[in-house]
């Protein structure tokens, strides 16, 4: 194996072997998909949504891996921060460590994606089991976005946490189907995601157009994702 | 290593409340091969600032750094991964210094053998006592023998059969012609140092 690949794994494995990790892989989607969709079904009601039966359990599948793959990118910046310096400055260079932890961070999204997708196909079924996943692993790679650029600016973990959650807060209740629309709703970042995931719980397909733009949002996250990575890891200007 | 006039303040706050905090006026040092050098000066005095701007770690405001290509760093606080073992970490660093992997396995096991902690290698980080830690914080600094050997505060937390084989090693690498610079707050072994500076409002002062 390469400097990368190795580099690699052994960030996918410093996550994987955190017992709370572990644990908040199943009991998060177990939450979010078997537990919750008629409570979110009842808030958008509240809300002025119309979101109800499958397509909340489907959304909910999407929120439980956006919060996880958000959370896990947070900690992937911020909880190695030093080590990652060191590593860059011993000769492996800050591009070649983003890419690694960008790379670690997309596995770990792949699993949380899966966790909470097997959570989905367990509690309801899905009539469009492709499009279901694509979608809950984009709800994933957006949040790994928001997760690293949150990372970058706090390091205080409770802190990052909370602001994580906050931001994750705001986009579930300000999400198609959860509001009677407007405001910031049209703008937040997984949107085109959430439309994918309500028409592929209500068995309907979407247009390509929506795929075009979940595809772009989650390529401009991995973006950000990057050179998140990237700045935590080069040289800096104080501490 | 040469680091010439060296200028760093750090700024707190926001505007239009905004503090700079001035920590290095113009420090300057010298490590040539072959030497043991160190530096000196009370907590809070800069000398870790000094010597991550010297390694890269942190840019400076002004001045001039020239070092080597090949340098080993061992930081105050340990940098390294909590859930990682020890063989782990050595393999990173391996693959990171472009270490060939049987090179790289041979400086591993003779690190392991020099500083006895040989036992520790399947054990994760955060399994490790305060020492072990160190001893794995120092010996990623040397595996892949640099030509300048950057350390700051390198014995904290080692006993005293540590410490005295810390310091025959470092003498042993002086005389094979590295370059050492060790940075302390207190130094008791300055009859082994071939130079001393000592770091006071922000200006370097050689003894």
């Amino acid at each position: 194996m390469n400097a990368f690949a190795i580099a690699g794994s052994s960030f996918v494995r410093e996550h994987l072997r955190t017992p709370l990790t572990l644990l908040l892989l199943i009991a998060i989607p177990a939450l979010f998909v078997l537990a919750s969709a008629a409570v979110l079904g009842d808030f958008a009601r509240a809300l002025g949504g119309t979101v109800a039966g499958q397509a909340a359990t489907a959304l909910g599948a999407g929120w439980a891996a956006a919060f996880l793959a958000g959370v896990l990118g947070f900690f992937q910046v911020a909880s190695s921060r030093e080590a990652d310096r060191r590593l860059s400055l011993a000769g492996l260079g800050p591009t070649r460590v983003a890419a690694a932890r960008i790379s670690a961070a997309l596995v770990l999204g792949l699993v949380v994606s899966a966790a909470a997708f097997l959570s989905l196909l367990l509690r309801t079924g899905v009539e469009h089991p492709a499009h279901a996943a694509v979608a809950i692993f984009a709800f994933a790679a957006i949040y790994i976005g928001i997760g690293a650029i949150v990372g970058s600016l706090v390091s205080d973990p409770l802190e990052g946490s909370i602001l994580v959650a906050f931001v994750f807060m705001f986009d579930v209740f300000s999400g198609p189907a959860m509001t009677s629309g407007g405001g910031l709703t049209a703008v937040m970042p997984t949107r085109k995601a959430a439309d994918l995931l309500i028409a592929a719980g209500a068995g309907q397909s979407s247009p390509l157009g929506d795929w075009f733009w979940v595809a772009l949002i989650a390529a401009i996250s991995m973006s950000v994702a990057f050179t998140s990575f990237w700045a935590a890891s080069r040289s800096r200007g104080g501490p | 290593m040469r680091a010439e006039d060296v200028v760093k303040s750090f700024h707190r706050g926001v505007p239009p409340f905004r503090r700079t905090i001035p920590v290095l006026k113009g420090a300057s040092l010298e490590v040539h091969a072959g030497e043991l050098v160190g530096l000196v000066g009370e907590n809070g005095s800069g000398k870790s600032t000094l010597m991550q701007i010297v390694v890269g770690l942190l840019q400076r405001d002004g001045g001039t750094v020239d070092r080597p290509g090949r340098l080993g760093y061992c930081p105050q606080v340990p940098m390294v991964w909590e859930k990682l073992t020890v063989d782990e970490h050595f393999e990173l660093f391996s693959r990171a210094y472009a270490l060939e992997k049987d090179l790289g396995a041979k400086a591993a096991d003779d690190l392991l053998d020099e500083l006895e902690f040989a036992k520790y290698r399947a054990y994760r980080v955060e399994d490790l006592s305060g020492g072990t830690r160190q001893k794995l914080n120092l010996a990623l600094a040397l595996m892949h023998d640099p030509e300048l050997l950057l350390l700051d505060e390198p014995y904290a937390g080692f006993d005293w059969e540590t410490y005295v084989r810390f310091w025959e090693m470092s003498e042993r690498r002086r005389d094979a012609g590295m370059g050492i610079l060790i940075v302390s707050h207190l130094l008791a072994e300055r009859e082994r140092l071939d130079r001393l500076y000592e770091l006071s409002d922000g200006r370097t002062l050689a003894e």
